[in-house]
């Protein structure tokens, strides 16, 4: 048998037979039976008579058919659909309101489930990514931090075989030059072991990944590019497979591009270049290289054995680090996922509850449309019912209509979700993963198509089983509408009365949402942000024979002085200063500091930030008391300090702060890179008070802090704090050849980390966590109670609209009998602003309930203020959504009213 | 004339393929023979006659395809298929043996019990 037959057959199997060929058996059989009869002796006509009786009619016989092979439901669903659609093509003003109110809802749910699946969900593309974990060591005694380790060799070798683990990769990162080019372009370089392309599973989108054989003769020279640095360096050219990139003057080959979702990884640095392990060298005789571990699991292995079995393993590297007492840290493998979690599972979950609160009014719309609706529609119901339709056939009915509006709204909504769910991302892009992109997948279809059924049975079922509940009787002599007894208008006005609570619980959401923004942003920072930008260097510390030249404090300060001096000379660069981890909003770490006249006992707290005596102009930071030191005494280093009025305030008096003194023990080098002055630890005096910038965050107080001059410590890093005169990205270019004057292969970081990167100040703030989310907020659920406020006050204007339309008679009749115009005005809205203020009432009541839950989630106070303008918009709008189409009521000439009868 | 009989439930698509079992018969050629076979005695439910039939084709016990009836007209005829040759055994067999229970049951005597 050829293969069409046999799909011939199949579909012959399967297929229902077409209508004329069930009638035309038919007629054969009643043909037959008829000429029998005919031949029994009955005259024609009674025969053809008999045999239609005894066999049925033929035209129906198809019906016959295809309720014996159970077709018949499908035949009357689609013919409902059919119904619906034509009842809604009838009505495009009630269509288009109902799907409009529905879309808005499940466009906003649709966008907000596709960034919680692409954020938290499935936010990253490796293979087995549940199963990837990162490791942490955590401090028993402060169990809620925890700091990330690195491995030897030996160590991830034994990781690797141990039992519960699947693969192990290793990797670690270095800032390299891009070199043999222009201008030397600083990018950030992730070296992979070599197993990484099995052990993440990402399809290369162009060549190929880190394999194997790229360990081979100590590291072949290879590089494969993140997608980013692709776009940016090579603007996507897809011929740069096999192109020669210099690095640090030496070539690799480019063998591969990752695809866009592949940005390993947020927490140690996403790089630009991949490399293999086994090219990286120990950093300037630095000690044996570290592995930081990402570790993937064996399914079904659970985390609690997982640790138990690794922890030996790990401690026993730790012991040669005496001072962090093991004996308090234990490690946990922590899935990938987790930072993200408890960052963005709060934020996402707020803004998830305000989507739905939009589609539950929206669903409320729906049903109320429908039920204003159906009023008109008593009569056709009515009929059906007559003619013998069951309840559950009309309930059927309605709920396919209330169907038919769900799916096309969600078409509708769905198609929005995807340019919605990119909203927040560009609101607040550096709080998610740099790896989430947000695409219309199964997932999301299936949850929208849940969601349109969900609806669609939400706000289709209260009307339904209203509508299918009428008798006939009753209804079908109808028409005479005079005072109509509505029980329908019971149900607006519960649906009414929810809605306006709801929106009001939005719109007072979003009054503190913006109201807390508001404040951040008027909120004095304490020191000028506007034109001024930092520039991060990294001094050499992979080369070297440079090295060597400024690996002493004096050289290395000389050195950074001279660069400063260049840029100073740029044209428009106001004022240069040099910081080390000083740019607010956020400044460098806690020290513990000692002041003269108290014990050694207790070692107080104050942020130590190592800055220049320019830094307060550049920041135009004010002093209060005393003097800031002087270039001299900034090239010394030691001696004195600068105290903030925070710290005047908490640990002096402040009337006598100048001329204290001060020291702090750990003022001393933590690793080899850092260069320190003679005497860093020894007593400083206070020389002077500056006044309060913001150290800890935009949003949070200011702590206590003492600045010292940088050249007390210096890293092999730091920052230039740029004022200039207009936009400081403009003179950017001017810069970095200012720069690569004084050495030609001295680059500035490009990337936008807070660390050590070059951003404008400005950009700072936005980028900081509290403000972002604040903003994120605010606009989200700006957002959202506008739509929610709208769909409320359409709620209101559609049913109004209706029952002045009912009711067009009754309000004839009233004015013909001489009823006041205010009198009718009322009977006409009453219903709906007694809803509505019923609505606003619970609204209130339900929100002070809630202010102390919303406070907690979004760490704003709920503002009575915020609630109750809302309130006043609220009532204001959903009057005149009332009193506009209760003016029909009026407008009516008695005598064409009552001729419509 | 012996008294009509009138049929259970659901043993009409018994009878259907009984007759079909014979021959390849169109609709009415069915009646017929039930009506034949039963000497006139089954009052078949017109109605519900063809309902059987489709049911029957669309489980694939019975397989229609149209040709020339004895009087040259065009008509449906239907042959037993496979699996309705097996329905057809089983069902005759459990037709029986439930038939004898019963009517073992129902022709005892009083003093039988």
């Amino acid at each position: 048998m050829s293969l069409l037959a046999a799909m011939r057959k199949l579909w012959n199997s399967i297929a229902p037979r077409t209508h004329s060929d069930v009638e035309e058996e038919f007629r054969s059989t009643l043909d037959a039976y008829q000429e029998d009869l005919i031949r029994q002796g009955l005259p024609e006509e009674e025969a053809h008579r008999k045999a239609r009786i005894d066999l049925g009619r033929p035209a129906t016989q198809n019906e016959t058919y295809r309720d014996a092979i159970g077709l018949r439901l499908f035949d009357e669903l689609g013919g409902d659909i059919r119904y619906g659609l034509r009842a809604l093509c009838r009505n495009p003003g009630f269509a288009a309101v109902a799907v409009l109110s529905l879309a808005l809802g499940i466009a906003a749910t649709t966008a907000m489930f596709s960034l919680i699946y692409a954020v938290l969900l499935h936010p990253f593309p490796y293979a087995g990514a549940d199963r990837i974990m990162n490791p942490v060591m955590i401090d028993d005694r402060y169990p809620d931090e925890f700091s990330y380790f690195d491995l030897s060799k030996a160590q991830l070798d034994e990781v690797r075989i141990a039992a519960p683990v699947d693969s192990v990769l290793g990797f670690n990162g270095s800032h390299m030059e891009i070199t043999g080019g222009g201008l030397p372009e600083d990018i950030y370089c992730a070296y992979l072991t070599e197993n990484a392309g099995t052990f993440f599973g990402v399809r290369a989108l162009l060549g190929r990944s880190i394999e194997p054989s790229d360990a081979e003769n100590g590291g072949r020279s290879v590089a494969v590019l993140n997608y980013r640095f692709w776009q940016r360096h090579f603007s996507g050219d897809r011929h740069v497979i096999g192109q020669t990139l210099e690095m640090n003057h030496t070539p690799y080959t480019i063998v591969g591009v990752m695809p866009r979702s592949f940005a390993f990884n947020d927490i140690a640095g996403v790089g630009d270049v991949y490399l293999p392990f086994s090219l990286m060298r120990p950093v300037a005789n630095g000690p044996s290289i570290a592995y930081l571990p990402w570790i993937k699991l064996r399914p079904h292995v659970s985390l609690a054995a997982a640790n138990a079995a690794l922890e030996p393993i790990v401690l026993e590297g730790k012991k040669q680090y005496p001072e962090s007492s093991p004996d308090h840290r234990h490690l946990a493998l922590q899935p990938i996922i987790v930072p993200y979690q408890q960052d963005l599972g709060r934020t996402l979950t707020l803004l998830l509850a305000g989507v739905v609160l939009l589609l539950i009014i929206g669903c409320a719309n729906c049903s109320i449309l429908m039920l204003a609706r159906g009023r008109t529609r008593q009569h056709e119901l009515a009929i059906r019912t007559a003619i013998g339709a069951s309840r559950w056939r009309i309930v059927r009915q309605l709920l396919v209509e209330a169907l038919v509006i769900s799916c096309t709204g969600t078409v509708l909504g769905v198609a929005a979700s995807y340019w919605l769910a990119r909203l927040p991302l560009l609101l607040s892009p550096d709080s998610f993963p740099a790896e989430s992109v947000i695409r219309i997948n199964a997932s999301i279809l299936a949850f929208s198509v849940a969601l349109a059924l969900l609806c669609g049975i939400l706000f289709g079922l209260a009307p339904a089983l209203r509508l299918s509940r009428n008798d006939p009787a009753r209804a079908l002599p109808g028409r005479q509408a005079g005072v109509a007894a509505a029980p329908a208008r019971h149900r607006w006005s519960v649906l009414i009365t929810a809605q306006v609570a709801l929106t009001l619980l939005l719109m007072a959401t979003a009054g503190t949402a913006i109201r807390g923004f508001l404040r951040l942003t008027q909120m004095p920072l304490g020191y000028d942000p506007a034109n001024v930008m930092q520039i991060g260097i990294s001094l050499h510390v992979q080369n070297p024979a440079e090295w060597s030249r400024i690996q002493s404090r004096e050289a290395r300060a000389a050195y950074i002085e001279q660069i400063r001096q260049k840029i100073a000379s740029v044209p428009r660069v106001s004022t240069v200063a040099v910081g080390i981890g000083a740019t607010p909003p956020d400044a460098d770490v806690q020290s513990s500091f000692i002041i003269d006249g108290t014990g050694d006992g207790e070692q107080p707290q104050a942020r130590a930030v190592l800055v220049d005596q320019r830094y307060f102009a550049a920041l135009r930071i004010p002093v209060l008391q005393g003097r800031i030191w002087n270039a001299d005494e900034n090239s010394r280093g030691d001696f004195i300090a600068v105290v903030n009025r925070a710290f005047a305030k908490r640990y002096l008096s402040s009337s006598h702060a100048v001329g204290r003194q001060l020291r702090i023990p750990g003022l001393t080098p933590h690793n080899r890179y850092q260069a320190v002055s003679a005497q860093s630890t020894t007593w400083r005096q206070i020389i002077g008070v500056v006044g309060d910038a913001r150290n800890n965050g935009v949003d949070q107080l200011v702590v206590p802090a003492i600045y010292i001059p940088y050249t007390a410590l210096i890293p092999a890093y730091a920052q230039f704090l740029v004022r200039t005169e207009g936009d400081p990205l403009t003179c950017l270019h001017s810069i970095r050849a200012a720069i690569a004057s004084v050495a030609s292969d001295q680059q500035i970081s490009n990337s936008a980390s807070a660390f050590n990167g070059t951003f404008t100040l400005s950009e700072a703030i936005e980028r900081d966590a509290q403000y972002s989310r604040q903003r994120l907020f605010s606009i989200l659920f700006g957002v959202f109670s506008a739509m929610a406020l709208a769909l409320a006050l359409v709620g209101i204007f559609s049913v109004v609209a209706y029952s002045v339309a009912q009711r067009t008679t009754e309000f004839g009749v009233r004015l013909a009998l001489g009823a006041p115009r205010a009198h009718v005005l009322w009977i006409a809205a009453r219903i709906a602003l007694v809803s509505a203020a019923a609505g606003i009432v619970i609204g209130l009541a339900f929100d002070s309930f809630l202010g102390a839950v919303l406070a907690h989630w979004m760490q704003n106070a709920f503002a009575a203020g915020s609630l109750f303008a809302a309130a006043a918009l609220l009532a204001v709008s959903a009057l005149i959504a009332c009193l506009l189409p209760a003016r029909q009521a009026v407008a009516v000439p008695p005598a064409e009213a009552l001729r419509c009868e | 004339m012996t008294k009509p009989v009138e049929l259970p439930q659901g043993t009409l698509e018994m009878l259907i393929l009984k007759a079909v079992s014979l021959g390849p018969l169109h609709g009415y050629g069915i009646l017929m023979r039930i009506q034949q076979i039963s000497g006139e005695r089954l009052e078949i439910l017109q109605g519900s006659f063809y309902t059987a039939i489709y049911r029957l084709e669309r489980r694939g016990w019975i397989n229609g395809e149209w040709g020339e009836s004895e009087n040259n007209r065009r008509a449906r005829f239907y042959s037993l298929t496979a699996a309705g040759k097996r329905e057809l055994k089983t069902e005759t067999a459990k037709w029986i043996d439930m038939a004898a229970v019963v009517a073992g049951i129902l022709n005892k005597k009083a003093d039988e019990i």
